[in-house]
């Protein structure tokens, strides 16, 4: 009975049956969207094997599953932990990676508010202004934070290159994020903002009980994006950080893949699979909250 | 002779009438003088004359002056009156009423004296106003707080007389009824569940709804306990009484604000003498102008001003430039380790500094100016609690906006001016250390395409239009495409393509691209797959055209993913009304397409692809990490580019690998005036700023 | 609490002209008073002066002879319900009525009892753990009057907190409206431009114009008794017939000599006093006699709308101008028809047509 009552079922959808040029449409839809899905997955799973493929040296090697050559090993795994400095650049990328999500937040949850909330004098010019200002790219710059870096850290021994680097993503990003948030907080009645203050917060209260509960949703996904931004950079880091222990991610691996003498391919293999599979698990999870972000910031304004 | 207007006139304008009768006098014949035909004017003017050359005996002036010495006079006996009353006032009183207590006794003295005078002049009718209202307001509000604090001492002395044993007892039978409670309402809701009489939603919701309903039951009830009962009602009257003390003294001082708002203020003076005095000198206007409290925030802006940004810009305290001065020699003919870019950037230090202190200087100068202006015309000067409340309601915002300030110029600003400036010096490889200005010769040899910076700026230009338009028009394409295919509701397993399609976004650019480029290479995977399938033999990163090819189609593969996304977004929003009013009109699915589907989702996401193109421009990732911009083609381009390098790779190579700063910096500065430009457009044009709302 | 407004004036910054100016207004304790007013008339902006939410200008405002001009909003022990409700989204229903005392620091008990209060008195109590999301609009809308009840305010507020309700659910809520404010006792000030919640809920109507009090008293003193003719067409429906003309020979001839009407003997004198000036007179739909009458007009029939308990005929006369009468429903009218009928001398309302001021006391 039940398979009758499924095929009931189908045959009662509401749309009109397919013609046979619909039909063939849509298998040509099938077979281009499946096809592009072999395009994507076969590369990416060539890596995932050639991590695990021990029987190569130095190089990878197409891997050849069918005919024996392929050997299964985590070999290039204990090297990348072992021989290369990977631990110390996930850690390094980690940190950065946090500080400018932090410090991001910090900021841009009072200037969103201010720009949001208050009319004040210069509010228009200045954040049209800022906005042209960030086209520019960072790279303009690269000359004047390197000697910029040495002046302060000889003033000042303790700011490190490091922080350089996140004083500058944290930096760039405030007028954008700024201009995001407050698009998010401009939805927000201002008759939350009266009626919490007749029932006794000041302004700063408002902000904190009030205002910042309802944005979380955005403010995390600010803070997402500025976690991220770190992660994907290569040439910010490549230009300021010169000593091999500082390098992020990106330089290191690419130290894996460039440099004739620290050349390991298949180390580099292992290494990008474990860096991209939290990333990947993490867009996966949020991938609705980074979107409706993206599209928020353009649409809301 | 300075003009005296009849009236005095208040912050929004209403009138009062004089008090000084020498002054209304003087006004009075001045305006007669004004508006009387010529045959009189000079009988007039002498008149006026003559009048203010007996200043000395003028009866208002005389009485005026008697007054102020009695008030001196009586200030003093006050100081000495104070101190005895005080002395009389019981010691256990607490701070807060004493204070109080003080200021009410005075006040009361006060009114007493300055009734008599009210009529004589107006700081005496504010002086009486002001006494007024304390006398009026303190004596309710002292006897408010002594009893609040008298409920405070009662609570902290508080001791229950019940058995706390019980009252356990009690409360935790409570708890344990209302847990009971709990699980039984949460037993028949799961029921419901099960029986699919409510969703899971709404099984969920319950459930939350019931948890709070049970914790906030029990927390009321622990307050139940009179050690927990005690410490609630302490914190509760100790705030109850802070609140009123400051609520009230608010309201007071707001009071008194008012009556200095609508008690204007008779002055000699007519020229703003304080506003040039204190123009040069932050503070000291303030002061005298009797705002000495703000006197003090402006004498920090002084010490900024006069200790540090003129200083530095002067040459002191540079690490090693030379302040202003260091723009222009960029340490020509200094000490062999003295660097010319650093002259060049604690120059550019110094002209932020300056553009800081320039502010306060306008701020300071603003300020001055309009309090002394209204004071002429009348205006009593605001007190310090007028400027503290003017200072929380419309100073918030500037408040929080200056550390973003200060980290933007300093991050942003001076960096780029940065290198606005190295583009007009020679910064190359033999000039590391010290290096001269050369004007606009990069420039010249940019656009005329000659020499290093311009033989080739020109091909890579074109090569990077080239390379932006077809690599982000492709994943465009192929993603929007994509989207479309998806979004048929026909199609089944949607989810799995979703995820798959997420991928190359969601993997690191730069771990994809370095993959790639470890497979195209000779001994690469996909390069063995083409000799064995094509049976063609290439070299793929040493060929210009393949190379290039290669960039292309993966920059497709890693774009697409990403406007994949945001176009399945969008086109899910569209109401299925418009395609549902299109059947009826008769369009088929292309037409519906091009008219609905097409408009709408480029309309939402135009930004956003604007973004992409520069970002795609400036996509130095992809081409470095590829193939370093290669493959090398000397009798093309040059010794330093490659056949694939575009712009900001090139000028990474410039400035990085080959020290010619100065030419990487003017290129970088054409691009983003380009970039501007194309984005200034693009944001005038888009949704946020044609809504005012920005 | 008695509210006291003594020359009231608003002034934005950078704008030229007051908004408000001279406004008097006298609420005494436990008065419903409400403030009605075409959009854009300064009632909001009034309610938020009192609210404390903008700021006054010129003038006092006094609560118990207590000037209030500076005191801040969380001071002046008043409650607000807003148009929109402003319930906090992320707060439960408990904790939207219970954060004005949260913030005082109150003790949890007392807290307790008066949120429990205040939702059995607005039969919310099912739903206090819930989130404003999860509820319907008549239920924010309780849940709203929950958080201004619980302050125990000495005024509340509100600014048309029923626009968002639907017809028959803002009917029922007029009802519980005016029970509470019973069972409370306490001062409100009510903003709306719906004259039949004016109507029906105020022991005290303040009509604005532009900025401006037109007329401040009883709802029948507004319907009997219009000061001037913005009133009159305002209060009412279906609206006041309002007729231009003359004053000759004591008795008021209209423009199109069709209408012709006599005072009663106690406007007799106030009406003689503007012979030969322009006078408009006004006389409510309901107010035309169907019997014999001493001046009588005589109008074509042009649309019948069918209402049940009454019909509205809208007639014409000759000279084209339209004139609105209400009739007992049971009455039959045919459109198109001509008919006669009576004008009642003691239902005639005298307008000045330069300023519009009423003349007949």
């Amino acid at each position: 009975m039940k398979l009758f009552k499924k095929k009931q079922e189908f045959y009662l959808s509401d749309r009109q049956p397919l013609t046979l040029m619909g039909k063939l449409m849509l298998t040509l839809s099938y077979l281009i969207l499946i096809g592009w899905s072999i395009v994507i997955v076969w590369p990416l799973s060539q890596m995932v094997i050639s991590a695990f493929n021990g029987n190569q040296g130095r190089y990878l090697i197409l891997n050849r599953v069918t005919d024996g050559s392929y050997e299964f090993s985590m070999k290039h795994f204990r090297f990348l932990f072992e021989e290369t400095l990977y631990l110390t650049w996930v850690k390094n990328t980690l940190f950065i990676a946090l500080a400018t999500a932090a410090i991001t937040i910090l900021i841009v949850s009072f200037t969103g508010y201010a720009y949001s909330r208050f009319r004040f004098k210069g509010r228009k010019p200045s954040l049209m202004a800022i906005m042209l200002i960030q086209t520019i790219p960072a790279f303009a710059g690269i000359t004047a934070y390197f000697t910029m870096h040495s002046v302060i850290s000889s003033v000042a021994p303790f700011f490190s290159r490091q922080m350089m680097l996140i004083l500058i993503y944290a930096g760039g990003g405030i007028a954008s994020n700024t201009f995001i948030l407050k698009g998010y907080m401009d939805s927000i009645s201002t008759e939350l903002d009266d009626a919490a203050k007749i029932d006794g917060c000041s302004n700063m209260k408002v902000y904190r009980l009030i205002i910042m509960p309802i944005v979380r949703p955005m403010l995390s996904i600010i803070a997402l994006w500025s976690f991220i931004g770190p992660f994907m950079d290569y040439m910010l880091p490549r230009v300021l950080l010169t000593n091999p222990n500082d390098y992020t991610l990106a330089q290191g691996l690419f130290t894996l893949m460039n440099n004739r003498e620290t050349l390991n391919q298949p180390a580099f293999a292992a290494g990008g699979l474990l860096t991209a599979l939290p990333i990947v698990i993490l867009f996966a999870v949020l991938q609705k909250q980074l979107i409706s972000g993206l599209a928020q910031g353009s649409v809301k304004g | 002779m300075a003009k005296y207007s009849k009236v005095l006139y208040d912050y929004i304008g209403r009138e009062y009438e004089r008090k000084n009768l020498y002054l209304k006098e003087v006004a009075l014949l001045q305006e007669e003088i004004k508006t009387a035909p010529k045959s009189d004017k000079n009988a007039l003017k002498n008149q006026l004359r003559e009048f203010i050359s007996k200043k000395d005996k003028n009866p208002y002036l005389l009485k005026l002056k008697e007054y102020e010495h009695k008030e001196k006079r009586f200030l003093e006996e006050l100081q000495s009156k104070t101190k005895t009353y005080m002395e009389t006032m019981d010691k256990t009183l607490s701070s807060a009423v004493l204070g109080l207590e003080k200021t009410l006794f005075q006040s009361k003295q006060k009114v007493d004296f300055y009734e008599a005078f009210t009529g004589l002049t107006y700081d005496a009718e504010y002086a009486y106003r002001e006494s007024s209202i304390n006398v009026k307001l303190l004596p309710t509000i002292i006897y408010n707080i002594k009893r609040l604090e008298e409920e405070l001492r009662k609570a902290e002395k508080f001791h229950s007389e019940e058995n706390k044993e019980t009252i356990r007892g009690e409360i935790d039978k409570f708890k344990k009824e209302q847990k009971a409670v709990y699980d039984h309402r949460l037993q028949e809701l799961k029921k419901k569940r099960r029986d699919g009489l409510i969703s899971e939603k709404a099984l969920k919701n319950g459930q939350k709804e019931l948890k709070k309903n049970y914790q906030y039951a029990v927390n009321v009830k622990e307050y139940e306990h009179p050690d927990k009962m005690k410490r609630e009602l302490v914190k509760s009257k100790k705030f109850e009484l802070k609140d009123y003390i400051k609520v009230n003294r608010r309201i007071v001082a707001a009071d008194i604000a008012d009556a200095r708002r609508t008690t204007p203020v008779e002055t000699m003076k007519t020229l703003p003498v304080n506003t040039v005095l204190g123009a040069l000198v932050p503070g000291l206007g303030q002061l005298l102008n009797k705002q000495p409290v703000k006197a003090a925030l402006f004498f920090i802006g002084l010490l900024f001003i006069y200790a540090a940004a003129i200083p530095y810009a002067l040459g002191y305290g540079n690490y090693q430039g030379n302040g202003i001065a260091g723009l222009i020699t960029l340490a020509e003919g200094a000490r062999r380790i003295d660097r010319s870019l650093i002259f060049m950037i604690e120059g550019i230090v110094a002209i932020v500094l300056l553009l800081f202190a320039a502010g306060i200087f306008i701020a300071n100068f603003k300020d001055i100016r309009s309090v002394e202006k209204s004071y002429i015309k009348g205006s009593r000067e605001k007190n310090w609690f007028e400027t503290t409340r003017t200072i929380e309601e419309e100073g918030f915002p500037y408040l929080v906006s200056i550390p973003a300030l200060i980290v933007i110029s300093f991050i942003v600003l001076v960096p780029i001016f940065t290198a606005i400036l190295l583009s007009f010096t020679g910064m190359d490889p033999r000039n590391q250390s010290k290096f001269p200005w050369v004007g606009i010769q990069n420039y010249r040899l940019i656009a005329l395409g000659q020499g290093l910076a311009g033989s080739v700026f020109w091909r890579i230009l074109g090569w990077t239009l080239i390379w932006t338009l077809t690599a982000t028009t492709l994943a465009i394409f192929i993603g929007f495409g994509l989207a479309l295919l998806a979004n048929n509701p026909r199609i089944k397993g949607k989810a799995f393509f979703r995820m798959v399609y997420l991928l190359p976004w969601a993997v690191p650019a730069f771990i994809t691209i370095m993959f790639f480029s470890i497979m195209f290479s000779n001994t690469g995977a996909l390069t063995e797959i083409v000799t064995n399938v094509f049976g063609v033999s290439i070299d793929f990163k040493n060929n210009t055209f393949w190379s290039r090819f290669i960039l292309v189609m993966m920059q497709g593969w890693l774009g697409s993913s990403y406007v994949f996304l945001l176009s399945t977004g969008v086109l899910q929003a569209i109401p299925e009304d418009l395609y549902e009013a299109a059947d009826i009109d008769g369009a088929n699915s292309w037409q519906k397409i091009r008219k609905i589907t097409l408009p709408m989702v480029l309309f939402q996401t135009a930004p956003l692809l604007v973004n992409q193109y520069t970002f795609n421009f400036n996509n130095f990732s992809i081409i470095y990490l590829f193939n370093g911009g290669g493959p090398f083609n000397p009798s093309v381009y040059g010794n330093l580019a490659g056949s694939s390098d575009i712009l900001i790779s090139y000028i990474y190579k410039l400035t990085m690998d080959n020290q010619y700063q100065s030419i990487g910096a003017a290129i970088s500065i054409v691009i983003s005036i380009g970039l501007m430009i194309f984005a200034f457009i693009g944001y005038k044009n888009s949704k946020a700023f044609k809504e005012e709302r920005l | 609490m008695k509210v006291s407004l003594k020359n009231i004036g608003k002034k934005y910054e950078g704008r030229e002209e007051f908004t408000l100016r001279h406004i008097d207004l006298d609420i005494e304790d436990k008065d419903f008073c409400v403030i009605l007013g075409p959009s854009g008339c300064g009632k909001t902006t009034l309610l938020r002066m009192i609210a404390g939410l903008n700021s006054i200008t010129e003038g006092d405002l006094l609560f118990n002879d207590k000037r209030m001009n500076k005191v801040p909003s969380k001071d002046r022990d008043i409650a607000m319900v807003f148009q929109s409700y402003a319930l906090y989204p992320h707060m439960t229903v408990y904790d939207n009525m219970a954060f004005s005392l949260t913030m005082r620091k109150e003790r949890k008990s007392v807290i307790d009892k008066a949120v429990r209060e205040a939702a059995e008195l607005l039969q919310i109590t099912n739903y206090l753990h819930s989130k404003p999301s999860d509820i319907s609009g008549g239920q924010r809308q309780r849940v709203a009057l929950g958080r201004a009840m619980v302050r125990r305010p000495r005024v509340f507020l509100m600014d048309e907190p029923l626009s968002n309700l639907d017809a028959k659910l803002r009917e029922h809520m007029r009802v519980e409206l005016v029970r509470l404010h019973k069972a409370l006792e306490t001062t409100s000030i009510y903003v709306t431009h719906d004259q039949t919640e004016a109507m029906t809920m105020a022991t005290k109507i303040v009509l604005m114009n532009e900025g401006k009090i037109q007329q401040a008293g009883k709802p029948d003193e507004f319907y009997n008794q219009p000061a001037n003719l913005f009133v009159a067409r305002f209060i009412g429906s279906p609206t006041m017939n309002i007729f231009e003309g003359m004053i000759k020979d004591g008795q008021f001839i209209s423009k199109d000599g069709h209408i012709k009407a006599s005072p009663s003997d106690k406007d007799e004198a106030s009406v003689k006093a503007f012979e030969g000036k322009e006078v408009s007179l006004g006389i409510r739909s309901e107010r035309f006699l169907t019997g014999d009458a001493q001046e009588k007009i005589e109008v074509t029939v042009d649309v019948v709308e069918m209402l049940g308990k009454e019909k509205i005929l809208y007639t014409k006369l000759p000279s084209g101008d339209e004139i609105v009468i209400s009739v007992p429903g049971h009455l039959d009218f045919t459109e198109d028809e001509k008919y006669t009928f009576g004008i009642d001398h003691g239902a005639l309302h005298f307008f000045d047509t330069t300023t519009g001021e009423r003349i007949n006391k």
